[in-house]
């Protein structure tokens, strides 16, 4: 169905080659993987595949792409939109129109399909998307999920023969997560149709995936099965370090499998966890919560306390109000009833440099804090405002990510180093309480792991608590003491990391549905648990 | 009442009383105009989010004509008559020698500045409401695709710009979260350029892999045609603006 021949790929003023000498031949009816690092490449690869790269990014290309025998040099993205489908990283930013029914229509009606067509066809991606309910709604007052289905049905309308996706489930909640993923298996096994995506969080497609192509990042690129690529990779799900942690001969990239591979670890008695949380000072008091939104309730009465050294987790559907709680917290939210308090203080009445030696925040948008033309002037700044030595924030900055360029433009860096980059900041001033929004998005696994090293360190070394909101399940696993789990503006669950996330099946993390009924959350888990039995 | 107007029919009304309105230049019929323009938005609102353009628009209406009344109370040419109340004349340089500052402020120099005040209101209120019944992404949709520029321009204008307010509040308060005070225009402007250029350049790309512009000829989901209706609404403003004209 696609064919890549010799394909290399440079972009103007640009010194790094993203691909090199690429070749592979992709089937009718297959489902891949593009992986590798954060800014490697993978999306530049998946818009070479309808021509929007090199026709709208510049670029020099070299050899030849073919889709269903169409080559993409020659054709604009236009002329094999009746082919290829493709769904963008942000669906929001591609929504030409304001209603759900009118942005399926679209691309049928710029290509002329006559009306009974359109009408019949979708009738069917509505069903086929379960977006019936909301068919005449406006795209901008639906949740997330659901815009992801939007812009999925809007591609799938024209009948493509190809369908390509960049990071499909990276904004969404695991329930939501798993909708789209098992409407593109469906798409798959159903229709035959050919599914391209790339995504970070592996745990979450592996097991539906044919063929892997995974970048490198130096221009090199492997093909190969799961199985294959994933044996010798870097970036790799916790099913698989599982498999290399316990040495298992066998590779299996579904929980099913793996279970059965491991039904002897399972077995072995082991001593139960001491799960009971520490009594801590408390440092954040929620006091009975609420907030409206003129007459919707973002929060109802939600009372908790957060203590000292402790980190942690705030997760929930999109729109369970998540960062409604955030925002009380950090003091720019005001609350319609009940109050919150920060080391015995309002947050509201925090402003400038006392705010930012209490709380620490980093935003789901890194970027909007950076304003600087440099990675070193940003740090300067930093240094600066907190009455710092000047070099302290850029020492740090280099502790938590070696090979940072210090002249670097912030808008250069990829996601990992930005988020490194705003974290530096953020704690540069020794903030007493840190709190972050959706710290992990588009992030690969070696730049959590490090991430998570420094949340960790900041946590127990000066005792302070971390909140941060997420929808990874296994970055919780790893790094939180304490999830709170928030529906509908309301607590519906408190508690240790390990009791909250093994009560939900749908938000246990992979190692746990492995190990099941084993109470480990993650490979080291149970690496720590095996080597105290031997 | 229910089904939706072609989507150029208000637009055309609007551009017809537009023109009557300023050839008659009375303020009383002007205000009767944007009456009639609440009552059609009123009851022809469908929910979408373009409904709440013409309410921007009255309000930002009501802001020019005070503007314009402040400027006629402060500075203007003298217009004998009932002198309401005198301000103190400011002393200019010699080379400003044609303007005043200050003065008698007489009724008919206030009449006349909010007289024009309420033209110009009435002009914005009547593309609010043609905006506010057909956004200009249904507009779109009727154009001609060979002024295909023409529309993709359109769409990322008409999207970009709600969204930039949207984009400012929260760079605003992610900076204020941070302890950042003194929020300057460079802090702000800066991630947000960078944004709006990203989402600007991701539009025109899902424009295009959509197929816009490929087809010479465009179809319609749900066609619009032009009834009966459309040319009683055109004709009624034609019959309004030439009574204006006339009079």
């Amino acid at each position: 169905m696609i064919t890549f021949s010799n394909v290399s790929l440079i972009y103007p003023h640009s010194t790094k080659t993203v691909l090199e000498d690429l070749n592979c031949e992709i089937q009718e009816g297959e489902m891949v993987l593009v992986m590798g690092h954060t800014g490697s490449g993978k999306s530049s690869l998946l818009r070479l595949i309808n021509g929007l790269v090199p026709h709208h990014t510049g670029g020099i290309l070299a050899g030849d792409i073919s889709v269903d025998g169409l080559s993409t040099r020659e054709l604009k993205p236009g002329a094999l939109a009746h082919l290829v489908g493709i769904v963008g990283q942000n669906p929001i930013n591609g929504f030409v129109t304001d209603v759900v029914e009118e942005e399926i229509a679209f691309g049928m009606e710029a290509l002329n399909f006559p009306p009974d067509v359109m009408r019949k066809r979708v009738e069917e991606v509505l069903d086929l998307l379960s977006l019936n309910a909301v068919r005449a709604r406006a795209i901008s007052s639906l949740s997330g999920g659901e815009q992801q289905r939007v812009a999925i049905a809007a591609a799938l309308v024209m009948h493509p023969k190809v369908l390509v996706l960049d990071e499909p489930t990276s904004a969404l909640d695991p329930i939501a997560a798993e909708e789209v993923l098992s409407v593109l298996h469906r798409l798959v096994h159903d229709l035959s149709v050919t599914v391209i995506m790339a995504e970070h969080r592996l745990e979450r497609v592996i097991q539906f995936v044919d063929r892997i192509i995974y970048i490198e990042g130096n221009g090199e690129t492997s093909i190969g099965s799961a199985e294959e690529i994933l044996s010798k990779s870097e970036l790799v799900p916790p099913i698989i370090r599982l498999a290399r942690a316990l040495n298992l001969n066998e590779f299996g990239t579904s929980v099913r499998e793996v279970r059965r591979l491991t039904a002897d670890v399972r077995g072995i008695a082991v001593a139960e966890i001491d799960s009971a949380t520490r009594v801590r000072t408390p440092a954040i008091e929620v006091d009975s919560l609420t907030v409206k939104y003129g007459d919707d309730f973002a929060l109802r009465g939600v009372s908790t306390s957060i203590g000292k050294g402790e980190i942690v987790a705030l997760m929930g559907r999109n729109g369970a109000g998540k960062s409604s709680l955030l925002e009380t917290i950090v003091g720019v939210l005001k609350p319609s009833s009940g109050a919150v308090r920060v080391y015995q203080q309002d947050p509201a009445e925090l402003a400038g440099k006392s705010r930012r030696k209490r709380i620490g925040y980093v935003p789901q948008e890194p970027s909007d804090l950076l304003y600087h033309q440099s990675v070193r002037q940003e740090c300067q700044e930093a240094d600066l405002l907190a009455g710092l030595a000047s070099g302290t924030t850029l020492s740090f900055l280099d502790k938590l990510v070696p090979r940072i360029s210090h002249d670097a433009h912030p808008h250069d860096l990829s996601e990992g180093q930005r988020l490194a980059l705003v974290l530096s900041i953020v704690l540069s001033g020794n903030p007493q309480l840190l709190i972050l929004d959706e710290p992990t998005r588009g992030l690969d696994y070696q730049a959590k792991s490090l991430f998570t090293r420094a949340l960790k360190e900041y946590a127990s070394t000066l005792n302070y608590p971390v909140l941060l909101a997420t929808h990874d399940v296994e970055l919780v696993a790893e790094l939180a003491d304490r999830v709170i789990f928030l529906a509908e503006g309301e607590i519906v669950a408190d508690g240790s990391t390990l009791d909250v996330l093994l009560s939900s099946p749908a938000f246990a993390p992979q190692v746990a549905k492995i190990m099941s009924p084993q109470p480990w959350l993650t490979v080291d888990h149970v690496v720590s648990a095996l080597a105290e039995k031997l | 009442m229910n089904k939706p107007l072609h989507p150029l029919t208000m637009w055309i009304w609007s551009l017809i009383l537009a023109v009557g309105v300023v050839v008659l230049d009375n303020a009383w019929v002007a205000l009767a105009t944007v009456g009639v323009a609440v009552l059609f938005v009123r009851a022809r609102s469908d929910g979408s989010p373009w409904n709440a353009t013409f309410w921007w628009s009255l309000r930002f209406g009501a802001f020019v004509i005070s503007v314009r009344v402040l400027i006629g109370i402060l500075i203007g040419i003298p217009i004998p008559g009932t002198v309401l109340f005198t301000l103190p004349i400011l002393d200019l340089p010699s080379w400003m020698s044609g303007i005043r500052v200050g003065g008698a402020v007489t009724l008919e120099r206030l009449s006349s500045s909010v007289h024009e005040g309420i033209i110009i209101a009435t002009m914005i209120a009547l593309f609010g409401a043609a905006s506010a019944l057909t956004s200009p992404h249904k507009l779109l949709r009727v154009l001609p695709v060979f002024i295909y520029e023409v529309g993709v321009t359109l769409v990322i204008a008409t999207s970009v710009f709600p969204q930039l307010t949207q984009s400012v509040k929260r760079i605003r308060k992610a900076q204020y979260m941070r302890g950042m005070d003194k929020v300057s225009l460079r802090s702000i402007a800066l991630p947000l350029l960078e944004e709006t250029l990203t989402r600007s350049l991701q539009l025109a790309q899902s424009m295009d892999s959509r197929g816009y512009g490929a087809s010479r000829k465009r179809s319609r989901y749900r066609p619009a045609p032009w009834l009966a209706r459309d040319s009683w609404f055109v004709f009624s403003a034609v019959v309004a603006a030439s009574a204006m004209v006339a009079a």
